[in-house]
């Protein structure tokens, strides 16, 4: 019997009030704190008859140190780091300016690069950077600005009042695997806030409540999402240089799956390698770690990684559906930002900048609610009014159909992107609708039995660990720990469906679309007959937080929830 | 009672772990996280301190990063803190590190010392037992259950193959704590922000330098060990084969 993470009932909890709760610790949280700090700061300097305590203000972040959950490749542009701290490049952590950058399109054996870089790539002016090292870095500027960040605490539930949002619960700590309190039991606190910025990352699970309760998201334009898998390699020096970065398309995929690679090079003998595969794929045998690894075995990888040192794995999702898939990114009490709202540009493949700026315009409207002491629906609209009026929508509303494009694959993707590029944004047309990629997924006898040339990627990689590892390998290497002696966060709403329904329509794609082997069909002896049976098991403890699972499952009944703070990935250096 | 806890900031268990470029110890792009049985140790200190009253003090000797050893504990209840802050504090010789932590400690006046037995990095198990010395005090290694009595401590001590052994000790003393004498406790939300005020002494190595003496020990050489696969195929009859395998597990591989 899975015992599946709920919180506690029937427990008195401790009860903290609060000014502003921000909810997560990546960029867009970190962001939304130095601001509020920096506004508060001046705002006390100017009027100190009437001035405004930071000490109720709280970061809660789920990692056990500040920036260990955070994934991307990752290139920031700076413009939104030089409004937030103008002399930012002098003391962050950064690897190195792009110098060089190119985009190829992959056959199976062959390359063809693309005879010049499209403006949206071309990335002179960023930085390459390790996420991990720049948040752990915002972390201490935060802390040091006077704000309290909580590591190690989840925010498990959003708390309502009618129609407003009050606060969060944090997570309970010291449940065992059957949902009993421990000796060092210790409940989660109400935490109440005037206001609560959610700033959660990709599918975030207090967001995901939100959404589902105010209905924030336009049916016509769902979000859609991609998953990066990203590995860290030692190489030789001499083959990328510091700063340069490479793109490319096409292989292990097929021109009907959406998706690409990047290769950063972050220092002369460290490179960032990661695959993206877009979660709207037909075939649920698609296995985006698998497709990952079948990408490095390409001669052009091959040549690059040759007698190198895989140090990191991760993978994590995100969300490509631009401006128009935007949920509604305020309420009552509560304002949404960074990946958890979509600030994320799909064509430039960016979303670091853009988080950062949507965290400081919260703060600032934040700031003002305290100032007014009213954090109604109608102070928080000036949240949307700021970034409307900011370079954020200069920048999204027109690219605003770029993924939609690729729907019908790549060529008719480059085609309208480019069509879309001349018409400032416009399609022939109405903006393109957007449907959950979840939807897409087809039933296993529905498809073509001869795979469509993609064997590459279906199916579990088996590694040759040297260039190419299995998933539990991989997971090894991106530090994941949890509390063994826990309820099982993946919550699913109804097993029956894994074990019966989904084995007969989908072969269960879990199996192939976790990167981190969470889930696996087990034989055990079958409940009517002697005959085994396969019964999903799912190892919890390897989860990287990725929310993949969340997202793609075809019947919609996995709840990724928050395990026991401080559990996960660790992503140093990455 | 006035409790001393000695705590170490150690890189994290199943941290994959580099060299560093001279060979000498290993890069310090990793996670740190609390010495395993220190954190027990501060767990034991609390709970005795919630049964008798008292003080809870932790100390660490280790670079900047390491406070964040001690707001962890002052976040789990402890009183107050003191950091050695030097970088070479993550190196010297085990002596040097109990003498800074005696030298530390001289103006005040503890009941008992806990420490961890050993640590997770080193794992020399010997700063403990120089601090007794030090001091001039008893001490108890292996600590795995305290009780105070009239006359001091009762303590039970964990030996080999699941034998035990209870003995007494007067106050002050030195003790040393194995990992799972208790159950951790999580820190709170009102607890990390009470931390917040609380007192952290820094002291710097040149505060305690003329107490130091000479470090005696430095690291030469650290080196991954070489995976060394060797197949040998025995020849002769089944006696002669037994024999020589019974010669090569008792003086090559000294097995039996």
């Amino acid at each position: 019997m899975i015992h599946f993470r709920t919180p506690i009932e029937g427990v008195e909890r401790p009860r903290m009030e609060a000014d502003v709760v921000i909810v997560g610790g990546g960029p867009a949280g970190m962001a939304c704190a130095l601001r509020l700090a920096q506004l508060i700061d001046a705002h006390n300097a100017a009027h100190p008859d009437a001035a405004l305590s930071k000490e109720n203000i709280y970061l809660l972040e789920k990692s056990r140190e500040a920036g260990q959950h955070c994934l991307s490749g990752a290139l920031l542009d700076p413009r939104s780091m030089r409004e937030l701290l103008p002399s930012f490049e002098k003391e962050a952590p950064i690897d190195g300016e792009c110098t060089k950058e190119s985009i190829y399109y992959l056959t199976r054996t062959g390359k063809r690069r693309f005879p010049f870089t499209p403006p949206p790539m071309r990335d002179h002016g960023n930085y390459v950077i390790s996420i991990n090292k720049f948040v752990k870095w915002m972390a201490e500027k935060v802390e040091a600005a006077g704000i309290t960040v909580f590591t190690g605490f989840a925010a498990s539930e959003v708390l309502f009042d009618g129609d407003a949002v009050i606060g969060v619960q944090t997570d309970d700590k010291g449940i065992d695997k059957n949902g009993q309190p421990k000796a060092n039991f210790e409940p989660g606190y109400n935490l109440h806030a005037k206001v609560t910025v959610f700033c959660e990352g990709a599918r975030g699970s207090c967001t995901k409540q939100l959404v589902e309760r105010y209905r924030l998201e336009d049916p016509k334009h769902a979000q859609v999402y991609g998953v990066g898998i990203k590995e860290l390699w030692e190489i030789p020096t001499g083959r990328i240089a510091k700063g340069e970065i490479i793109y490319t398309l096409g292989y292990p995929l097929t021109t009907k799956e959406y998706g690409g690679a990047w290769i950063y090079g972050m220092r002369d003998s460290l490179l960032s390698v990661g695959y993206v595969t877009g979660l709207d794929y037909e075939d649920p045998r698609t296995d985006p770690h698998h497709a990952f690894q079948s990408f490095k075995e390409h001669p052009v990888l091959r040549g690059i990684l040759k007698d190198g040192k895989m140090i990191r794995y991760g993978a994590k999702s995100l969300p490509y559906g631009g401006w128009n898939s935007m949920p509604r990114l305020f309420g009552h009490g509560w304002m949404l930002a960074g990946d958890s709202a979509g600030f994320l540009n799909s064509q430039r493949l960016k979303g670091i900048h853009l988080a950062i700026k949507s965290g400081m315009l919260a703060a600032e409207t934040a700031f003002d609610a305290l100032l007014a002491g009213d954090a109604s629906a109608p102070e928080l609209a000036t949240y949307k009014a700021r970034v409307d009026a900011s370079w954020i929508r200069e920048e999204l509303y027109p690219v605003r159909n770029f993924h939609q494009a690729f729907e019908h694959g790549l060529w008719q993707g480059m085609a309208k992107a480019g069509l879309q590029h001349v018409m400032g944004g416009a399609n022939l047309g109405p903006d393109s609708k957007a449907h959950p990629g979840y939807e897409n997924m087809r039933h296993v006898n529905a498809l073509n039995p001869f795979r469509e040339g993609r064997m590459q990627f279906l199916g579990a990689a088996k590694g040759d660990r040297k260039l190419t590892f299995d998933k539990l390998t991989d997971v090894y290497y991106s530090g994941t720990r949890h509390e063994d002696d826990q309820p099982t966060h993946l919550v699913i709403a109804d097993l029956s469906i894994c074990n019966d329904r989904c084995t007969k329509e989908f072969g269960n794609p879990c199996q192939f679309f976790c990167p981190a082997a969470v889930y696996e069909m087990v034989e055990e002896a079958g409940e009517k007959s002697s005959a085994p049976e396969k019964k999903l098991h799912i190892s919890f403890a390897n989860c990287v937080h990725c929310k993949t699972c969340d997202i793609q499952d075809p019947y919609q009944i996995i709840t990724w929830v928050p395990p026991e703070g401080g559990g996960g990935p660790n992503y140093d250096g990455m | 009672m006035k409790i001393l806890v000695c705590m170490k900031q150690v890189p994290q268990k199943d941290a994959p772990l580099k060299l560093n470029e001279a060979g000498t110890w290993i890069r310090e792009d990793v996670s740190y996280e609390v010495n395993e049985p220190d954190a027990y140790a501060l767990e034991e200190a609390l709970r005795q301190k919630e049964k008798h009253g008292g003080e809870v003090v932790v100390v660490t000797a280790g670079p900047a990063r390491a406070q964040q050893v001690l707001r962890e504990a002052l976040a789990k209840g402890a009183d107050r803190a003191i950091h050695l802050v030097d970088d070479s504090f993550a190196t010297i010789d085990p002596v040097s590190t109990a003498r800074a932590i005696a030298a530390a400690i001289e103006s005040e006046s503890f009941d008992v010392v806990l420490t961890g037995l050993q640590s997770d990095d080193f794992g020399f198990a010997q700063t403990g037992v120089l601090l007794a010395e030090l001091l001039g005090w008893p001490h108890g290694t292996i600590i795995i259950g305290i009780e105070k009595t009239e006359t001091g401590l009762r303590l039970k001590r964990e030996l080999e193959a699941g034998h035990y052994q209870w003995m007494d000790i007067p106050l002050p003393c030195v003790l040393t704590i194995q990992s799972g004498i208790n159950k951790l406790r999580y820190a709170t939300l009102i607890g990390i922000k009470q931390a917040r005020n609380k007192p952290v002494k820094q002291m710097t190595l040149a505060d305690v330098a003329d107490k130091l003496g000479t470090n005696l020990q430095t690291i030469e050489r650290l080196y991954i060990p070489v995976k060394q696969k060797k197949t040998e195929m025995l020849q002769g009859s089944s006696a002669e084969i037994a024999k020589k395998l019974v010669d090569k597990l008792r003086n090559e591989a000294r097995v039996i």
